[in-house]
């Protein structure tokens, strides 16, 4: 079987390799992407180890790369996935592509350096055209008023003074700075400054940032030298840049005119440049994603290459690796290839070793196992090569979750999504999207196409699709003998309480698929319905369970662990079987034996069956129920019930000190045999024993006998208190169906039966329309989305904690080979 | 106020800090780095804890004041972060903390203009948490009336100015006071601001704060010794919000030698150790570095309480002196001079 089942057999191997073939080899294992390697230097810190230098070179040159990946994203250019996946490239191309990466970065950063410059020519001329335009409107409003000039007094000039000259300043300013910027000119020089401002409509771009800005142009007037330089300090405190404006009109339009001609000269140079900027990227976006794959290969190759312990003679270098021992003569053919590669004559050598430590987990999965094999994982890897639980995973955990969905009709909402998902799947990964939820949603979308399609088949059986019922095969029930119901067959039933005593309603043969339709609309629906679900909940339960002790017992005999069969496997098996397997029996004998009609005596009568619950207390409490003498039932299913009853529970009570109590003894036992035998080992095969290599300091632990002992006290409370409250727990699968059930109901009834109850056509139609909306949402959103959650949280926990607390360790780690696929796919860039 | 209801507001950036507070450098971090070679080896070792790759887009080789700018910004995002996210009281906390930084910017950019620097070269060097609309035109002013009435009047620090008005011209002696006396008058108000606030924020915060009040205090007097202060004007200097006033203050205000500034301490248990293991000689650690470990001590202490905003000021702090850490360290590499590399301040 494969790995599925278990996990892989692992080989830690040593393996020798000639220096100048290693990083051929290991390049090639990557390819493989099979081999974990084991950090041989874990006391070195990162920076002492032997490749840290060409480490660092690859940091060097993703940053180079990063850098130019910006660059691209700035000017919205695509990098093309092409798909392909180049090889590590050999340490001497490392020297070219590093030499590639500078000659583009030095490049693009001159080139940037260039535009800047020139952007910022050209904001600044922008800027001077848009003042000059401006301060040029503002002096024509001036020289309107035909007697002043902007130099001119304001004030009338007082005797013996000539007139006061007003100085000027023109500048243009971020426009948020400008109440600042106001503020602080009217405090500074006391309010003896005239500013005027105007707004530039159109933004201007940040030669630094390339973010648009809006700035406004303002002319401060001012009176004397000392104001001047007042005024001129705040504008470079606001970073305001001034601009000369000359006086006279005739000067500006002159100015205003070469100004314009410089600026459509930088316009074109600075077309040119980014011409050239974007030949230039478009050019390196092409090998862009070739590129970060080789950097990123070379310096995961390098990573494991600093993993590696040195030869003394420096001419080998020692891994350690797990294998999956079935992979090993790919990791061969692996390593002849890299030798071959380096032109090396050495071959590399590859020897597994013995070896007391615990391998890592391997489960090859697929993209359907992958999604179950999670799930498991999440509670915990499994321990080496014990029984992966998600193989049986793949089919309970859909079905315990339709038990609690079930509904056709939620159930072909999730298939047609999940269908979708399952046939779109190689597009939507190509798509690549980003959302948390979206990739839970698609990462489980072979669990939710199963449990979709175990809903609809226990809708099917629950007959209940949006909380109604299909009438395929005909109802066997009906009201009077008449097929039709009318007003006045309906009369003398007071309520559609369907009891399969009144033959003249049922006809005896029930219905072929499932839950008759009839049920949905009768009063003790859910007298009915609770009945069915709980007991079947139970004996699903108690199933599951005891399924899981079986499992138990694969392990057991895989680990060659007889004492656990003994003290462990057999007393859980019957403890279970004999308490819970029998209250199990007693609902099938219930079912079958009890009923009404002819063929069932008095005895057998559905009114004299007994409650399984009660028969089960009072098994458990050793008591007998008295019935009142008139009545002709029984109080047991068969003569010598309780007699037998008994024998289950005593045999049931002895089991628990069984489990308790040999398990630690015979473990001393086991020990202190095995310390005895290594005591005298030494001596008979002292000269074998160095010939093998010391490995790793193998387990020695001390004996604690009552460390020992509590655990095994720990499992057994846990175990016979757990199955008790374990049986229990099952019950939520009922539960959970009937929320579901009656929710779903609750929203027809008050939402949908709205818009079909109406009298009047066109109202009717056009609230139905409306009303099918909400209902639709609250359907899609309640009870597929919410319940859908709840039911598969709860079958979570009945597989994590009901399930695998009869069999499954995990207390394994998970196998993280080296390999290239991330790096190809991508994925590294959220690290 | 009521801890019950202290995590509706803030929960969230609490439970932010506390983790922030968790990528604190550990001691085996510090011996790690204290180990590296060159700087490329201390940015590969900083990759592996709590920094990350926030060095990985500069090229090599790396200068100090480039890593030194790099802790800065991701200190200062952070805070940033925080305070965006911060809702009344904490909000005004956290503006708080800010004005200490606007006032060592504004001492730094009047210095700078006083020996002619440009401002643009004087901004860079300025903590990006102290930094206001009006900073730039501080060179305005010529007179701390002129920088009032024109620079400060707007901004929070104005509260804090009242005292220092005067026409006096602006020198190098009056800038200092100007600073003492402006982190006087904020450390007061810090300090009573804490204390309205009462609970949890007002034990932990004001601890905090008087310790550093006391610590200005002493430092005022230790380096007032031979310069023109007068103790009358040196007296005026010393925040009032320590554990020292008021006999303290009188008496360090009579001190006339670094000796009389011990006897002092004397009376002061905490004060007492720091003084009696300090000094100057190989091998001895400095009174400042004593100071330091004292507050990282005190930072370290505003942890262990919950609902409180003295884990904003103390990871901040704490954070500052991890800054000064790996940049020390950093600086040890770089010179090559590794003597004195295990002088940083531990935070434990």
């Amino acid at each position: 079987m494969g790995s599925i089942f278990r996990s892989e057999a692992m080989s830690l191997c040593q393996l020798f390799l000639s220096s100048e073939a290693a990083y051929n080899c290991v390049s090639e294992i990557g390819e493989v992407g099979l081999v974990q390697f084991r950090d041989l230097n874990p006391d070195v810190n990162a920076f002492q180890r032997k490749f840290v230098h060409e480490v660092r070179r690859c940091d060097e040159m993703e940053r180079k790369l990063r850098y130019l990946e910006k660059q691209m994203n700035k000017d919205q250019l695509t990098i093309i996935d092409t798909g392909e996946n180049p090889e590590a490239p050999q340490p001497r191309e490392m020297i070219d592509l590093e030499a590639t990466f500078e000659k583009l970065e030095n490049e693009m950063k001159e080139v940037n350096a260039n535009a800047e410059t020139l952007k910022k020519n050209s904001l600044e001329l922008t800027e001077l055209l848009h003042v000059l335009k401006i301060t040029q409107l503002f002096f024509n409003e001036n020289d309107s008023e035909p007697s002043s000039s902007i130099t001119q007094n304001l004030i009338p000039a007082e005797e013996g003074k000539g007139p006061v000259q007003l100085g000027f300043v023109a500048g243009v300013i971020l426009r948020e700075r400008m109440p600042m910027f106001e503020r602080m000119l009217w405090r500074v020089c006391r309010g003896n400054v005239f500013v005027r401002q105007v707004q530039i409509e159109e933004p201007l771009e940040d030669p630094v940032t390339g973010d648009e800005v809006y700035k406004t142009v303002f002319i401060i007037f001012f009176q004397g030298e000392q104001l001047k330089t007042k005024v001129k300090k705040i504008c470079e405190g606001c970073r305001a840049t001034m601009y000369p404006c000359p006086e006279s009109h005739a000067e500006r339009t002159e100015m205003a005119q070469g100004v314009k001609g410089r600026l459509d000269d930088l316009r074109t140079v600075l077309s040119q440049t980014t011409d050239h900027r974007r030949r230039v990227l478009e050019a390196a976006a092409k090998h862009m994603r070739t590129w970060f794959i080789k950097v990123r290969k070379i310096k995961a190759i390098y990573h494991t290459l600093n993993m590696l312990n040195l030869d003394v003679t420096n001419k080998c270098l020692i891994a350690e690796c797990w294998i999956p021992t079935n992979d090993l003569g790919l990791i061969q053919n692996a390593l002849r290839k890299g030798t071959e590669k380096s032109g090396s004559s050495v071959q590399p050598i590859l020897n597994c070793m013995d070896t007391t430590l615990m391998p890592p987990t391997f489960h090859r999965t697929n993209k359907f196992t992958s999604g179950f094999q999670t799930l498991i994982d999440s509670y915990g890897i499994a321990s080496y090569r014990e029984v992966n639980p998600a193989l049986y995973t793949t089919t309970t955990f859909p079905f315990l979750f339709a038990v609690m969905f079930g509904d056709a009709g939620h159930g072909l909402i999730m298939l047609l999504f999940s269908a979708w998902m399952v046939i779109r799947e190689k597009a939507l990964i190509a798509a690549k999207m980003k959302g948390e939820i979206w990739n839970i949603f698609f990462g489980g979308r072979y669990i939710i196409l199963l449990m979709s399609m175990f809903s609809i088949y226990t809708g099917i059986i629950y007959n209940d699709i949006f909380s109604k019922s299909f009438n395929i095969f005909g109802s066997a029930w009906h009201i009077g003998n008449s097929t039709e119901a009318t007003p006045e067959s309906l009369e003398h039933w007071e309520s559609l309480t369907l009891d399969p005593k009144y033959r003249d309603i049922y006809e005896g043969i029930p219905y072929p698929v499932g839950f008759d339709p009839m049920w949905q609309i009768s009063l003790n629906k859910i007298n009915f319905q609770n009945s069915y679900k709980m007991k079947i909940s139970i004996i699903i339960g108690v199933f599951h369970m005891i399924f899981g002790i079986m499992v138990s017992l694969l392990n057991h005999t895989f680990f060659m662990k007889t004492i656990s069969i003994v003290c462990e496997f057999i007393p859980q098996m019957i403890f279970l079987l004999s308490l819970f397997g029998w209250l199990c029996i007693m609902v099938f004998i219930k079912w079958i034996s009890y009923g009404c009609g002819e063929e069932f005596d008095i005895v057998h009568d559905s009114s004299c069956a007994p409650s399984v619950l009660i028969t089960f207390i009072n098994m458990v409490l050793m008591k007998k129920d008295k019935l009142d003498p008139e009545s002709k039932c029984k109080v047991f299913m068969f003569d010598g019930q309780f007699n037998f009853q008994f024998i289950l529970l005593i045999s049931a009570v002895i089991c628990v000190p069984i489990m308790l109590v040999p398990k630690p003894f015979f473990m001393r036992r086991q020990h202190n045999m095995k310390m005895n035998a290594q005591r005298v080992q030494p001596v008979t095969e002292g000269g074998e024993s160095s010939a093998v290599l010391p490995v790793e300091e193998g387990e020695h632990e001390e004996f604690e006998f009552s460390e020992v002992f509590i655990e095994q006290a720990i499992h057994t409370i846990e175990f016979v208190l757990g199955s008790v409250s374990h049986t229990a727990s099952y019950l939520r699968l009922w539960a959970l169906s009937l929320a579901h059930g009656q929710l779903s109901e609750v929203l027809w009834n008050m939402v949908m039966a709205i818009g079909l109850k109406q009298s009047n056509v066109i109202v009717g139609s056009i609230m139905l329309y409306l009303i099918f909306a909400a209902w639709a949402a609250l359907t899609v959103s309640i009870l597929v989305l919410m319940e859908g959650l709840s039911a598969f949280l709860h079958t979570l926990r009945l597989h994590w904690v009901e399930f695998q607390s009869k069999f499954y360790k995990g207390e394994g780690y998970a196998f993280t080979p080296l390999t290239f696929k991330h790096i190809v796919n991508d994925d590294e860039d959220e690290d | 106020m009521l801890d019950s209801i202290f995590n509706i507001d803030n929960g969230y950036l609490e439970g932010l800090v506390r983790g922030f507070k968790n990528g604190i450098l550990k001691q085996t971090d510090y011996l790690n780095l204290v180990q590296c070679e060159t700087l490329d080896d201390l940015k590969l070792h900083l990759q592996s804890t709590d920094y990350g790759n926030f060095l990985a887009n500069e090229a090599s080789p790396l200068q100090v004041s480039v890593i030194d700018d790099k802790l800065r910004d991701k200190l200062v995002t952070e805070f940033q972060h925080l305070r965006n996210h911060a809702v009344e009281p904490l909000a005004t906390f956290l503006d708080y903390i800010t004005y200490g930084y606007m006032i060592d910017n504004i001492v730094l950019l009047i210095t700078g203009a006083l020996h002619q620097r440009p401002i643009s070269e004087l901004m860079p060097k300025c903590h990006p948490l102290g930094t206001f609309e009006q900073i730039e035109a501080i060179n305005v002013a010529s007179t701390s009336s002129e920088l009032y009435n024109a620079v400060l009047v707007d901004t929070p620090l104005a509260d804090f100015f009242g005292e220092c008005v005067s026409e006096q011209d602006l020198d190098e002696l009056n800038i200092e006071i100007i600073r003492n006396t402006l982190y006087k008058a904020y450390l007061e108000s810090f300090y009573s601001y804490c204390k309205s606030l009462g609970g949890t924020t007002a034990d932990v915060m004001c601890e905090i704060l008087a310790f550093e009040a006391d610590r200005r205090a002493f430092i005022i007097t230790l380096n007032s010794f031979g310069t023109e202060l007068t103790n009358e004007d040196r007296k005026k200097l010393y925040p009032q919000c320590g554990k020292l006033y008021p006999d303290g203050l009188a008496a360090l205000a009579r001190a006339d030698d670094p000796e009389n500034v011990k006897q002092v301490a004397e009376f002061y248990t905490e004060y007492r150790a720091l003084f009696e293991g300090a000094g100057n000689n190989p091998g001895e650690k400095t009174l400042e570095d004593k100071f330091f470990e004292h507050e990282v001590k005190l930072n370290v202490n505003a942890f262990l309480h919950q609902f409180h905003f003295g884990v904003f000021y103390a990871y901040l702090k704490l954070k500052e002196q991890e800054c000064r850490n790996i940049v020390w360290i950093a600086e040890c590499i770089a010179q090559k001079h590794r003597a004195k590399i295990d002088n940083y301040i531990p935070i434990l």
